[in-house]
């Protein structure tokens, strides 16, 4: 690994670290099963899964969607597609939410804040784009 | 307050914006836009394939732009190979 990681780099170790943390605690070790799925939905994704992670049925029936081999565990390949959907539907949030007016905008996403370990690094300029509401609101 | 895991998440959202938001339409990546999204972050992954052939890759609808839910294409590959390099190390 690169002593300095990219943003993207930085996040994608981030998601890996977290399948990991729950992937080795029961059975096997790189994947996960279904208790293993709904700690990590309610520790890891509380603002994202708001209404599943208190309902065990709909995070049995994200894991089975998800489970496209049929093996009962999600392995990281599979767990991939849930990061992918979720974080469309975190995109769309911010513009739902977003303000009106030119330029491109995002208002706030699901819950509030969190700036996590892997900040943009600037550098960057462009015009009209900026996130309001969740702690971190920048223009460029 | 995010978890680490769901700021990670939006922080993909911020990587892609870096570079859609340099021109045309908000979410659009154009080619020379891509290339230098692969160049600053993640260079690794153009050493198997060339901007050119990732843009290809990734532009399903061909509509000549890769559009956010295509750039996650990228993130997801990039992830799961990823991973599997961690487990060979």
């Amino acid at each position: 690994m690169a002593d300095e990681m990219s943003q993207l780099e930085c996040s994608i170790e981030t998601i890996i670290n977290i399948f990991h943390q729950y992937s080795v605690r029961l059975g096997h070790p790189d994947t996960l099963n279904q208790r293993e799925l709904k700690q990590l939905v309610k520790k890891e994704l509380p603002n994202f899964l708001k209404k599943q992670k208190k309902n065990d049925n709909a995070i049995n029936k994200i894991m089975e969607d998800l489970d496209t081999d049929g093996d009962k565990q999600l392995n990281f390949e599979e767990f991939s597609i849930l990061v992918g959907r979720l974080t469309v539907a975190s995109h769309e949030e911010m513009h739902k939410n977003a303000p009106e007016g030119e330029g491109h905008s995002h208002g706030p996403g699901f819950g509030e804040g969190g700036q996590g370990h892997c900040p943009s690094h600037g550098g960057h300029s462009h015009g009209g784009h900026s996130h309001g509401g969740h702690g971190h609101g920048h223009s460029h | 307050m995010l978890t680490e895991l769901e700021s990670a998440m939006n922080s993909l959202i911020d990587v892609y914006h870096k570079y859609s938001l340099e021109k045309g339409n908000y979410h659009a990546l154009y080619r020379d836009d891509l290339k230098k999204l692969l160049e600053t972050e993640c260079p690794q992954y153009m050493k198997k394939k060339d901007a050119d052939t990732w843009f290809k890759e990734l532009d399903i609808n061909s509509d000549g732009a890769i559009n956010f839910e295509e750039f996650l294409i990228l993130v997801i590959k990039a992830g799961v190979d990823a991973h599997k390099e961690i487990h060979k190390e």
